[in-house]
């Protein structure tokens, strides 16, 4: 079992870094903060590949491990050190994010996800970019269904303002 | 934010347990202004889904990738790498970015070159539908019929569950979308096996054409104009089943 953990771990690690590192941005809206994040992510899966149960989902164990770095290591350090999150500069739609062809731009929607509280920011991608059902959500997220239904209709509702 | 908004938002989602969805359905069919702030909160859907993409479009995989831990513990440098200069090695990952830089240069512009028309738009679209993106929704007839109802306003046209009905197929939902300023309606089905298949009906002042088909990627495409309306059959099925579903469609709608 230890050797097939650490094998699917290594193999989950590459396919997931671009959602690893989405994710990270999400919750940090700094790209150095989601750079670290998710390296510090990958060395510490390794390093526990023995408590992951093969068979299980590999992404959403290494979602777990980037969500309990960044609460208790990362965003504490930073908000010791005086670093904020809000800095336009590093904010969701910098990086030159490509207008598509919609009635909102993807730039106009990340802006609006941006200005979200944290708590709502993490739900939304949870459920509409990662596809967690709204019990997975509040199970990850430890919060009740009900807290998920009033973080998505926010996040919506902002998004609605959207012209 | 309403009151209403985390209902209609999970209904949306199709998250609503059957008692409170069935009586959200019967408030919404009675109440105007609910049915305006479902339309409004359903539409913000696409982009979003679109926008978090577009995120991951982002992500800088090179740097991402070079971070990630060896497989082995790191070894000793062998005769034969101690002779490489740590110059030698910056030039060569300068070659290295250099060609990724062309080849991403050369991939936008292509990129853009080709979503001049709202069919590759489309196609690119579709190309991310897969088994599981419909074929888990639980089709609500009233829901269809509001969503149809509400589709075919935009469009100017007369939809209906009949009128959008194709043999073999299951039809699970209707949404919104915009290309370039023109109203982009998707009916969206799935096949037994779970392969979604799309129409989309865009209101674009084309002219009337009779249906034309190609294949593009690993998808089939049939389209027509009619009523300044263009049609577009699309998914991954042979090219005449599309144009077949076409035919019928035509004579439907």
């Amino acid at each position: 079992m230890t050797e097939a953990s650490r094998r699917e771990v290594r193999a989950g690690l590459e396919p997931s870094l671009a959602r690893l590192w989405r994710y990270a941005l999400v919750l940090s809206r700094a790209r150095d903060a989601a750079d670290d994040l998710v390296q510090a992510t990958c060395l510490r899966a390794i390093e526990r590949a023995d408590q992951f149960v093969p068979g299980t989902r590999v992404d959403r164990w290494l979602f777990a491990i980037l969500r309990s770095i960044w609460l208790n290591e990362i965003r504490s350090q930073r908000i010791r050190q005086g670093g904020g999150f809000v800095d336009a500069e590093d904010a969701l739609t910098t990086d030159g994010a490509r207008e598509i062809e919609m009635n909102i731009t993807a730039a106009a929607v990340l802006r609006a996800i941006d200005l979200l509280p944290e708590a709502q920011r993490e739900t939304v991608l949870l459920v509409y970019g990662e596809g967690y059902s709204y019990a997975e959500a509040a199970a990850t997220l430890g919060v009740p269904i009900g807290t998920i239904m009033s973080r998505l209709a926010a996040g919506r509702a902002a998004l609605a303002k959207l012209k | 934010m309403s009151d209403d908004d985390a209902e209609l938002v999970a209904l949306i989602d199709n998250e609503l347990d059957d008692s409170n969805r069935t009586a959200l359905l019967a408030r919404l069919a009675a109440d105007d202004g609910l049915r305006q702030r479902y339309e409004e909160l359903r539409r913000t859907g696409a982009p979003l889904v679109a926008s978090l993409d577009e995120l991951l479009m982002q992500a800088p995989l090179a740097r991402l990738r070079a971070a990630l831990p060896a497989e082995e513990p790191p070894r000793l440098p062998s005769r034969r790498f101690s002779g490489i200069t740590l110059r030698d090695l910056a030039a060569g990952m300068i070659g290295i970015l250099a060609a990724g830089a062309a080849a991403w240069v050369a991939l936008s512009l292509g990129l853009l070159r080709e979503r001049q028309d709202w069919r590759t738009a489309v196609t690119d679209y579709t190309n991310m539908y897969s088994n599981e993106t419909f074929s888990p929704l639980k089709p609500d007839a009233q829901l269809q019929a509001i969503e149809l109802s509400a589709l075919g306003a935009r469009l100017g046209a007369n939809l209906t569950p009949e009128n959008v009905a194709l043999p073999g197929l299951r039809f699970t939902m209707a949404f919104m979308l915009t290309y370039e300023g023109s109203p982009l309606g998707v009916i969206a089905y799935v096949d037994p096996s779970g392969a979604p298949v799309a129409l989309c009906i865009i209101a674009n002042d084309a002219p009337d054409a009779p249906i034309r088909s190609e294949r593009r990627h690993n998808l089939s495409l049939a389209w027509w104009s009619r009523g300044g309306r263009s049609h577009l059959v699309i998914g991954h099925i042979p090219k005449e089943r599309a144009v077949a579903l076409a035919q019928t469609l035509e004579k439907q709608i």
